[in-house]
């Protein structure tokens, strides 16, 4: 394996664990926050998302190694993330007030 | 850099799955050995071997055990680390809160609480202000048995599948939670690498080459087992989602999560906070009799399985009393809740939800406390099956590499197939070493479990460091004789665990299975006997030496099956 093409492999690889696990994270304040503002209970969401949540983790873990351009996948998994999370705290916010 | 999907997958099953593999064989050993964890328990704790109890009278036995529990002195010196000036002397700390815990399984009753300090946390977000405190009691007795004599079972070998044992930073848990998901991960790539994925399903041919017969036990096992790998792994997250791998409710949304207790607490009476006022404590064992009474009257007598009593000596205190699971799949539940200081009802919660139903469901499934002794054997099978899937992933990297390796002069192949004998007859050398090590070292020896471990991991490091030395064949495309010869040391040890028992205990194979029947010892050493056997049959097939001819042959032949390499 050549210098370059291990570059590459090492930015699937932090892709893949890292950015799955920020967008994850993102999904799950998002997906709570919401739900509560639906109505639902707190611990009932909470429970509920941490059944899809490492479904989708395992699905974007997978996509970061198959995806043609690493750029997508960055794009959506750190926008993604950071999009959801601040929708999210937002959320909490005006639940809280 | 991959050019099609199957490409990429199998980079990820291949690789991923290599490095994470050595962490899967512990998961999967280990906690297949943890199903049996409380029968392992008996046989290292000989004072022990008794048939379960149900939870004892708590007014007449545990009363007076808990005045006898004590912080435990690692809590303390972490718990010091977190808190501004010293803590007070540990005799002196009072019980905030306490609880005991038994199933169908336990002859022994495992009780814990916190104890209140006095000191303000460094971090101000930090509302962890309690050190822990934990026993094990005979609950015939409620003597509190010796902290030396460590559970082999239920303290060692299942703490081992998930922690690993290493809790520097929590870091055991992250690298098997990483394991958990490359696991979903490498079942799932190898479907998509595998085209005909309903043939292998039936395609075993232990007469053909190593290579080949090993892919086939690799699909094989892979497949079979498939929603049971699956579900392990993906029920391991979530098990742990909350609190460790995902814990954005005690994080990012801590305050809506405050928010949200303080309304439960008003909705469910169960104050949150103590109120400050000393109270006595009304007779449990009253407040036990009328749970039972109330879970009767819902057609579902059943024991005590957990119980609580948080605010322990404040007004506002309150015992909670669930119903033990041994009859369905949810750990414990039908939770009823009383006033501490005057024995009243103060809730009795709901049936669950459809959400926390199917949690309840996939996690109880997973930890697996319900009396059901065939589908607890099938559990068992079914995770050494796993480790079965991983242990052959390994031969299937090295034996495909390893002629090409020894062309180029690259030692690739020989560090992984030692590492591959280290996680395979070297874990489960550790693993019976320590049992062999609880029968010699004496019963009264102060730190007895201290130097269980030291021996555990001593025995481990050998097995390496025995395969490391022996590994030189590898880089020249042979067999590595450790292989063979910690198999036949794995059959001895096993023997002689079984042995030991035997001269130290009294407890042979006759007495526990026919004259004085006590099928978790019996259980035990029988499974010694089994493991002795396969060691030793393994032995034996491995002594037949591989001529490099054959392996040339057989590598060449296997070029066709490797497309996606």
């Amino acid at each position: 394996m050549n210098s370059q093409a291990a570059l590459q492999t090492t930015n699937r690889i932090i892709a893949a664990i890292l950015g799955g696990y920020a967008f994850t994270w993102g999904f799950s304040v998002l997906g709570i926050t919401s739900l509560v503002a639906l109505g639902i209970d707190f611990h009932e969401a909470e429970t509920g998302l941490s059944l899809i949540a490492f479904l989708v983790f395992l699905g974007l873990f997978l996509w970061a190694f198959a995806a043609k351009s690493m750029i997508r996948v960055w794009l959506l998994l750190a926008g993604g993330a950071a999009i959801m999370m601040l929708i999210g705290t937002v959320l909490q916010n005006s639940l809280l007030s | 850099m991959f050019n099609s999907l199957r490409m990429s997958m199998g980079w990820v099953h291949t690789w991923m799955g290599l490095v994470l593999g050595f962490v899967l064989m512990i998961c999967f050993f280990f906690g297949a050995l943890s199903v049996f964890d409380r029968e392992i328990d008996r046989w290292a704790i000989p004072d022990t071997r008794f048939e379960p109890q149900p939870m004892p009278s708590f007014d007449e036995v545990l009363k007076p055990v808990y005045e006898q529990l004590r912080p435990d002195p690692v809590d303390m010196a972490a718990t010091e680390r977190r808190v501004v000036g010293s803590l007070p002397d540990p005799e002196t700390l009072e019980l905030e809160s306490l609880f005991a815990y038994t199933t169908h399984r336990d002859p022994v009753l495992l009780i814990g609480g916190e104890f209140a300090i006095p000191n303000q946390p460094i971090d101000p977000t930090d509302d962890h202000q309690h050190v822990h405190g934990r026993a094990t009691v005979n609950p015939a007795t409620g003597e509190l048995l010796n902290d030396d004599a460590l559970k082999i079972g239920s303290d060692w070998f299942y703490p081992m599948h998930f922690s690993l044992n290493f809790n520097w930073m929590m870091l055991g848990y992250w690298i098997v939670g990483l394991a958990a998901l490359v696991m979903l991960a490498g079942l799932v790539s190898g479907v998509i690498i595998h085209r005909k994925i309903f043939r292998e399903f039936f395609t075993f041919r232990p007469w053909k080459n190593l290579f080949r017969s090993s892919l086939d036990l690799h699909n094989m096992t892979g497949v079979v087992a498939l929603p049971f790998h699956f579900f392990f792994a993906f029920t391991a997250l979530v098990i742990f989602a909350s609190n460790i791998y995902l814990p954005v409710t005690h994080t990012t949304l801590k305050p809506l999560h405050e928010h949200h207790e303080k309304l439960e607490a008003a909705r469910t009476g169960l104050p949150h906070e103590p109120a400050g006022v000393p109270a006595t404590l009304a007779s449990v064992d009253a407040m036990v009799a009328e749970a039972k009474r109330r879970w009767a009257q819902r057609d579902m007598a059943g024991e005590v399985g957990f119980l609580s009593i948080n605010h322990l000596g404040d007004e506002n205190g309150y015992v909670s009393i669930y119903r033990a699971g041994s009859d369905r799949v949810a750990l414990v539940g039908e939770g009823i809740h009383f006033k501490a200081s005057t024995g009243e009802v103060i809730r009795e919660e709901p049936p669950r939800s459809a959400v926390s139903s199917i949690d309840e469901f996939l996690t109880g499934l997973h930890l697996q406390h319900f009396e059901h002794w065939m589908l607890r054997w099938l559990y068992v099978f079914g995770g050494l099956l796993g480790a079965v899937c991983i242990a052959t992933g390994f031969v299937l990297f090295v034996e495909k590499r390893k002629a090409r390796h020894a062309k180029t002069g690259s030692q690739g192949s020989r560090i992984v197939d030692a590492l591959a004998v280290t996680t395979v007859t070297g874990m489960v050398l550790a693993a019976v070493g320590m049992l062999v090590a609880n029968r010699l070292l004496p019963a009264d020896l102060p730190g007895k479990g201290q130097w269980e471990q030291i021996a555990f991991w001593s025995v481990w490091v050998l097995a390496f460091l025995h395969a490391a030395w022996r590994s030189s064949p590898v880089a020249k495309a042979r067999h590595n004789p450790a292989w063979r010869e910690q198999s036949l040391l794995l059959g001895l040890l096993s023997l002689s665990a079984v042995g030991l028992n035997w001269i130290t205990t009294g407890d042979h194979l006759i007495k526990t299975v026919f004259t004085d029947t006590y099928w978790a010892v019996a259980g035990v050493d029988l499974s010694l006997i089994a493991t002795a056997l396969i060691a030793f049959f393994a032995a034996a097939r491995l002594r037949s030496p591989v001529s490099e001819q054959k392996a040339d042959n057989a590598l060449s032949r296997n070029k066709q099956v490797n497309a996606y390499d």
